[in-house]
């Protein structure tokens, strides 16, 4: 198992080296100097060559990369040609956010697919499965942008029960530093974590619902219950164990459908994350800003995708981790 | 089992009712005269807030109330003489000889650590805006200033390489004075990104108190501003991503101001909210095709089809501004005499303009031999067809929707138009390069013509902002005599046949000045724009006490 996980480090500490590099050189090569800060508007050619100079922008983008990459080395991230920062500084400001949505999201879409999922695979073919089918496959198909723009003009403009944006109340809560204000940061994370949550919650019923019905077929299923085994200790040991692999191996799948959502959610409901920075930094041509963000975006991928793995080999005892390959199946 | 059910239910009461009595947890209420708490859905998060290290909209927002000016331009925006200015760090003024002018700097005026201001950090504030390693963009604002020296301690003398009449305009409008003693030590080619610019410290009637970089700046007033202290306890400025947002937030009324409403969509928006009340007020910028007037690409040649004035007239005339402008921005909108915003005192309707004929403008291309011989419905000459691409920025919707509109109209009179839509860096790139034919462009204008007219239209401007190249030697001289007349009017005149030279020239189509809306809460009293900076007046504004509410009476 430890040779496996540090395989799995080692390539994982790979493929964003590969991403780094990727981004680094296309956001290089994209058309636009970041020196031109307003657009078409006017900058003196002057000044720009002299920013450009301070930045190191006039080296050949070999010499740009081997910097960056010593620079990285050593735990600095690089300076922001627009944000007239140290990047460690607004990803350190950013990050928090993105995780705190992404996380409230990944919760709200597992608990509640899998409850929706399991609950419909028992009632299958009867009205609350057909009701609720239909309604799961038609927030599944919505665009995550619709959908925030639905919430927020109904919950926020019209209703008013819920802030139409930012992280917390910047009148009360600049910071979270009572029980109030931590109690106004979750308020504001509800509408863009719902947004996020109920598209994927909505797609975890489904996969968990066909995963539930397809394992009831099994025959270990039937001699549990062939066996007189209670109703409940059939469906969560037996059913809903096996039925979870399906669901973790889309754990491991979200991530990136979280970052990526997490892009549009944080300029719909106006929150300081790192998407939104992301975004802000491609249009400025701000690179190190760009390449710190991809590396820390991939480290979030492939660590989910590697928790998801370790969760599939606890959970499922046919899967063995051997020391020579990666991963194989057993069968018993 | 059974026992311990009702423990954890009670558990989670206990929970609960510790969150529900922290969201009921009483904060201080404010009651002095000048509670307030003045939201502002901001056009954008700054990346520093040293005013000589930026031009950034939102920045100048911050610094109008952080870092004074020795004195600034009145509500009629006259920048000729210096009659129409009004004092605020100098108490006053005199002109010592043709070209030296002396302020004398108000003994009341304190930078907010306590020190008193003094004429070595105005002295001090023109050598950093002035040095080229400050990089500061309003350098080349101060270049007829050849000095500013310190008399005294009370007293700064301004002297001029030459006298012209905008003298006294560009002594004080370009610069905030900023404190020596804690700017000096900082190297200037680190200013752009010292920490300075994220914790200002000033001289204004607001002080700093935080900036939660991606959400809000917030600062608070000073009672003890030497001009009479603000009207609004606190201001607070959040970032929305768009104005779409910046204009939810406003209707949801999370949102007292958002100073710039754009298009008529938002403007409607922010009408059909019960609490907003909408301020018109003239816009800075003017939008515009520029036509590329040499080859694409290759600056040394001629453009095939730009070069020719009279296609060019032809163009101009075969667009009809005036309906663009009506269906596309309704009376946000109108259009310009010329290359300039309504903010502009030269602004004339009477000025010559081409007219909208598209009978002539076919004529004129026919006589230039741009004719549609394959009547394949567009004109073609020597077999080469009237044909060309206009570049416009993808993040602007309404002039990605006026090249459409412009497409249409240049189709019925047989020319043919591409349009590449580009993010705004790649845009400039291809601009700077000459790498284009035609493009809609926007440019934002001072108050003073002198500036922004002879950077972008004279020939000085060629390989600065000046993409199309245009060269006009009698523009050239007729915008150089009237930036040096010695009267308003004169000066006014002189103008007048500058934009009607120019017009006839047509190196670009004049397609609108944008008006500007703000929409403001209207619990908010006396509330005054200066068009040019509408947070300039800030500190006259009130909320009156029985308009308050909840987020008013707030403390910290």
């Amino acid at each position: 198992m430890m040779a496996w996980l540090l395989r799995r480090l080692v390539a994982s500490v790979a493929i964003i080296f590969a991403v780094v590099t990727f981004v680094f050189v296309l956001i290089h090569l994209a058309p636009g100097e970041p020196c031109f800060a307003g657009g078409e508007n006017f900058t003196d050619p002057e000044i720009c060559r002299l920013l450009v100079r301070q930045f190191g922008l006039d080296q050949p983008i070999l010499v740009q990369y081997w910097r960056y990459l010593v620079e990285l080395v050593r735990g600095n991230l690089g300076y922001s040609f627009a944000l007239h920062r140290p990047v460690g500084d607004a990803i350190a400001d950013t990050v928090p956010f993105t995780l705190q949505l992404a996380g409230t999201a990944l919760l709200l879409d597992f608990t509640l697919g899998l409850g929706l999922g399991i609950y419909q695979a028992l009632r299958a073919n009867r009205l609350p499965d057909v009701v609720l089918g239909n309604v799961t496959l038609f927030v599944y198909s919505l665009p995550t942008f619709w959908l925030a723009l639905i919430l927020l003009f109904l919950f926020g403009e019209k209703l008013r029960l819920f802030p139409v944006g930012g992280a917390s109340d910047p009148i009360l809560c600049p910071t979270v530093d009572s029980l109030y204000c931590l109690v106004d940061r979750i308020w504001h994370l509800v509408l863009p974590a719902a947004t996020l949550g109920l598209v994927g919650a909505a797609g975890t019923a489904r996969f968990q619902r066909a995963a539930m019905l397809e394992i009831a077929q099994q025959d270990f299923v039937r001699t549990a219950r062939a066996k007189g085994l209670p109703e409940p200790r059939v469906v969560l040991r037996h059913q809903l164990r096996n039925a979870l692999l399906s669901s973790i191996t889309r754990f491991g799948l979200t991530f990136p459908f979280l970052l990526t959502g997490a892009v549009l959610v944080e300029t719909i409901f106006a929150l300081p994350g790192m998407g939104r920075l992301t975004v802000d930094a491609i249009l400025q041509r701000d690179y190190a800003v760009v390449t710190a963000t991809a590396l820390i975006a991939s480290a979030m991928v492939v660590t989910g995708s590697l928790i998801a793995d370790i969760l599939l080999a606890l959970a499922d005892p046919r899967i063995r981790v051997h020391e020579d390959a990666a991963l194989d199946i057993v069968t018993a | 089992m059974l026992t311990a059910m009702p423990r954890r239910y009670e558990l989670l009461s206990i929970l609960l009712i510790v969150a529900a009595l922290g969201a009921c947890e009483r904060r201080k209420l404010c009651t002095a005269p000048d509670c307030g708490t003045l939201v502002d859905a901001a056009i954008g998060e700054p990346g520093t807030l040293l005013p000589a290290s930026t031009e950034d909209i939102t920045a100048r927002d911050v610094a109008e109330q952080l870092f004074l000016k020795l004195a600034d331009v009145g509500m009629s925006l006259n920048t000729v003489g210096d009659e129409d200015f009004q004092p605020v760090l100098a108490q006053r003024w005199e002109w010592d000889g043709p070209s030296t002018l002396v302020f004398h700097i108000d003994p009341r005026a304190r930078w907010h650590d306590g020190q008193p201001v003094t004429a070595v950090d105005v002295a001090f504030t023109f050598d950093a805006y002035t040095d080229s390693a400050v990089a500061s963009p309003f350098r080349a604002q101060l270049r007829r200033i050849s000095s500013v020296t310190a008399r005294d301690s009370l007293t700064a003398v301004f002297r001029f390489r030459e006298r012209y009449p905008e003298m006294f305009y560009d002594a004080v409008y370009h610069m905030r004075v900023l404190p020596a003693h804690l700017l000096r030590s900082v190297p200037r080619d680190q200013w752009r990104t010292a920490p300075f610019g994220r914790q200002p410290i000033g001289d204004g009637p607001y002080r700093f108190v935080s900036w939660q970089a991606g959400q809000a700046i917030e600062l608070q007033s000073d009672t003890t501003f030497f001009l009479g202290r603000p009207g609004i306890r606190r201001w607070i400025l959040r970032f929305p991503p768009d104005p779409g947002v910046a204009v939810t937030q406003l209707v949801a009324d999370q949102a007292d101001v958002r100073e710039q409403l754009i298009t008529p969509e938002l403007i409607e928006r922010a009408r059909g909210a019960q609490q907003v009340k909408l301020y018109p007020y003239p816009g800075n910028t003017y939008t515009y095709v520029s036509f590329n007037l040499r080859a694409n690409g290759d600056t040394a040649k001629p453009h095939p089809i730009f070069s020719e004035r009279e296609v060019r007239r032809a163009l101009t005339m075969a667009v009809d501004r005036a309906s663009l402008v009506k269906s596309t921005l309704g009376d946000v909108g109108r259009v310009p005499p010329g290359p300039m915003s309504s903010l502009l005192w030269i602004w004339d309707p009477e000025i010559r303009q081409l007219p909208y004929d598209t009978t002539q403008a076919s004529r004129h291309l026919n006589a230039r031999g741009w004719r549609d011989h394959d009547s394949d419905g567009v004109r073609d000459r020597d077999g080469q067809p009237l044909t060309f691409r206009v570049v416009v920025p993808s993040t602007s919707q309404l002039r990605r929707q006026y090249a459409r509109l412009l497409q249409e109209q240049f189709r019925r009179i047989g020319v043919q138009v591409e349009i590449d839509e580009l993010d705004p860096r790649a845009l400039t790139q291809r601009l700077v390069s000459g790498n284009f034919d035609a493009a809609i462009l926007s440019r934002s204008n001072d108050p003073s013509p002198s500036s922004g007219i002879s950077q972008t239209w004279t020939s000085a401007g060629i390989g600065g902002s000046n993409y199309g190249r245009y060269s006009s030697p009698e523009f050239d001289r007729l915008v150089d005599r009237a930036i040096s007349a010695q009267s308003r009017d004169q000066s006014k005149q002189l103008w007048r046949a500058a934009i009607e030279t120019i017009n006839a020239d047509a190196p670009a189509i004049f397609l609108y000045a944008l008006g500007n809306v703000a929409g403001i809460h209207n619990r908010v009293d006396n509330v005054q724009i200066r068009p040019d900076s509408w947070a300039s007046l800030l500190r006259t504004w009130r909320i009156p006490h029985d308009r308050q509410i909840d987020r008013d009476r707030v403390e910290r």
